[in-house]
């Protein structure tokens, strides 16, 4: 459900536009992001000699790798046209169970990791529901949740930080297997399984049909309270997937640790081209925009610029991002269809 | 759609009636009754002392919640309030301008601020078409770090002029702090008599009907964000006399809070609904609330969970009022 106020979904700008968009921009995007991203990391070998290497490259796959997971989920939510600000509540409730039910001993893991996943799932559910049963915006209903399960977290917690991580999620992040690092693998692995997930089935195809045009759907008969909550459930098991991973690389869980995923997860998708007011977006342009930021994130860090300066340079990023995106999407279409915008990707058929 | 028909035909109960007219009117009543738990909780809750406590913490929202009501009543959503807040209040605790006159300064610096920063997230939404959450997301986080390379960490102190008189008691009856939103309370009431007023009701209530009337849609929009801004700037202000120092992250609370204020006061997040004062009471009830659970022996970790309930049930509230109210229209 489209319940952002400026979603005016206009059947008849999509079939335009369907029209203009020859040439897929979505591809060109994502080889620009690529070349964007080596340039820097060639570029950035100006800056500091110790930049560059293949250490920084495997540093930058593997801080990437909790956004990339985080990602997946916010560019599904993205997708139906809604956004998922619970991505910190989530994050950390992985993250910080994690360390507190299995802990070091691998306690019982094989029963508790699937259960941590499932409870960010029922997270998920829970704004899922609230946004298409209550119509609560989606971004509130997330912000509310992260909120809420921050709030549950510590007084769980008593607000300690938990500094114990499971080996099985230790190794995977740092270890390796047959000589390529787990992190490479972890990463080409959900990589594959997020696209055909996405691309590829009838559940990733009813999101594009729910996210163009909500109406036009339900008259197509996708079950869209169904799907809805599904995919903010989705979103939920990623995020906290992802802050497990965050708990196995730097041993230990802290209350804030979602915190700084938020934005680089939007960030990620809205520089892939996905269109923020969703129906559009590819999880392999989303991944070109996880290894850009993390690129930038990196580099930045290398320079040792102030945290004012990196939040500047994220945000100018966003607003830049979005503002091509408007451009491209607004060129080929004049007069009053420019009210009801849309990116220019289209779903894959 | 087919269920909202349903129940846009069936006939209201009368209190809804009069509830969906003046929102702000369940707004206060909830106030109220909630003042008087508090009364049960702590016996001084009805001193002059407590009461300008309770003005005093609800001020900076109150004022911040207004300028959001503007927002979403030109449907929209604005998520830079957090950054202008921020920037507000390390100005004043980085510049200490003390005196009146410095006060007074220090009041301009904060409303241009923000008026400044409005203007930059107004231009996105309403000249470049961008969808509000998306512009004002990135406003907010450029907002952030602007705060951060002003005063990178929580500190310095706001002129001492400014925290003892903003949150004084005057006559030894009338909250200082309240002065502000009574002050905004009654512009909004002479805005709603001009032009401008209307237009902007129209254009949160249909964007295109607004046109074709000749409501300039775009100017109107830009203004609602100006405006806001401007009133985060205040809100920035009396947050910085009552805590008296800076915090780079001094705005992060409100955004949530916000939005729950604005809900609560009975406006559509839909936009085209609703007001601005129902929005101040809002907030009073907001903080009115942690102060009861607090009293109620509540542990402060469990604020969070209270508010993200209080936030959601409100919105949904705020929907069965609204419903109502078009339940009225013949």
């Amino acid at each position: 459900m489209n319940a952002s106020p400026e979603t005016l979904p206009s059947a008849l700008a999509v079939v335009d536009q369907r029209a203009a968009a020859k040439t897929n921009p979505e591809t060109v995007t994502a080889i620009m992001l690529l070349l964007a991203t080596v340039l820097l990391i060639f570029g950035s070998k100006l800056i500091s000699p110790a930049l560059g290497s293949w250490e920084q490259v495997l540093t930058i796959l593997t801080l990437g790798s909790f956004l990339l997971v985080a990602a997946f989920g916010q560019g599904l939510v993205i997708l139906t046209g809604g956004l998922d600000l619970s991505v910190p509540g989530t994050f950390m409730l992985g993250g910080v169970l994690s360390a507190a039910w299995i802990g070091s001993g691998d306690v019982h893991l094989w029963f508790f990791l699937p259960t941590i996943l499932l409870l960010g799932g029922v997270v998920g559910a829970a704004n899922g529901l609230g946004v298409v049963l209550l119509k609560v915006p989606p971004f509130i209903m997330t912000m509310g949740m992260s909120i809420i399960v921050g709030s549950i977290a510590l007084g769980y917690t008593g607000g300690s930080t938990l500094g114990a991580a499971p080996t099985l999620l230790k190794a995977l992040m740092k270890g390796d297997t047959l000589g390529v690092p787990n992190i490479v693998l972890l990463i080409l692995v959900f990589s594959i399984a997020g696209w055909l997930l996405q691309s590829r089935t009838h559940f990733g195809r009813n999101l594009y049909a729910v996210g163009c045009s909500p109406a036009a759907a339900r008259i197509a008969g996708i079950p869209i309270t169904r799907t809805l909550v599904l995919v903010y459930a989705l979103s939920g098991i990623a995020s906290a997937f992802a802050g497990a991973l965050l708990t196995g690389y730097s041993n230990g869980a802290t209350l804030r640790m979602g915190d700084a995923y938020l934005l680089p997860t939007v960030a990620a998708v809205i520089l892939g081209g996905a269109s923020i007011l969703g129906g559009s977006g590819s999880f392999i342009n989303t991944l070109c925009g996880v290894l850009f930021l993390s690129t930038v994130e990196s580099v930045i860090a290398a320079t040792g610029l102030d945290q004012g300066w990196r939040l500047i340079i994220s945000g100018t990023i966003i607003v830049l991002a979005i503002l091509i995106q408007q451009a491209q999407a607004s060129g080929a279409r004049p007069g009053l269809s420019r009210l009801f915008k849309r990116s220019s990707g289209q779903p894959k058929s | 759609m087919a269920t909202l028909i349903q129940n846009t035909v069936e006939a209201p109960p009368p209190w809804r009636g009069v509830m969906g007219r003046h929102p702000a009117c369940f707004t206060l009543m909830l106030y109220i009754v909630m003042y008087g738990m508090y009364a049960m909780f702590d016996s001084k809750a009805l001193s002059s002392y407590t009461f300008t406590n309770l003005i005093n913490n609800a001020s900076p929202l109150a004022l911040a919640a207004a300028g959001q009501t503007l927002v979403v009543l030109a449907r929209g959503f604005d998520l830079s309030i957090v950054g202008t807040l921020s920037i507000a209040n390390v100005i004043m605790a980085v510049l200490p301008l003390d005196g009146p006159w410095g006060a007074l300064a220090s009041f301009a610096i904060c409303v241009g601020v923000g008026a400044l920063v409005g203007s930059a997230s107004g231009y996105l939404v309403a000249y470049r078409g961008v969808q509000s959450v998306a512009a004002t997301l990135g406003v907010m986080i450029i907002c952030q770090g602007i705060a951060l390379l002003i005063l990178p960490a929580p500190g310095g102190m706001v002129a001492e002029w400014v925290s003892d008189e903003m949150t004084s008691t005057l006559f030894s009856l009338v909250p200082a702090s309240i002065i502000l939103p009574v002050i905004v309370a009654g512009l909004w009431m002479l805005l709603g008599k001009t032009d401008l007023g209307t237009a902007l009701y129209a254009v949160g209530a249909d964007q295109a009907a607004a046109e074709l009337s000749g409501i300039p849609v775009k100017r109107t929009r830009l203004l609602a964000y100006v405006m806001a801004g401007a009133l985060y700037g205040v809100a920035g202000f009396m947050l910085s006399a009552q805590t008296a120092t800076g915090d780079p992250n001094a705005g992060m609370p409100f955004l949530l809070l916000s939005f729950a204020a604005v809900a609560l006061g009975g406006t559509s997040l839909a936009g085209g609904q609703g007001g601005l004062i129902g929005s101040l009471i809002g907030a009073a009830t907001l903080m009115l609330m942690q102060k009861v659970l607090f009293s109620g022996g509540v542990s402060s970790f469990y604020i969070g969970l209270f508010q993200g309930v209080l936030l959601i049930v409100a919105i949904v509230i705020g929907r069965l009022i609204n419903r109502s109210r078009t339940g009225d229209r013949p």
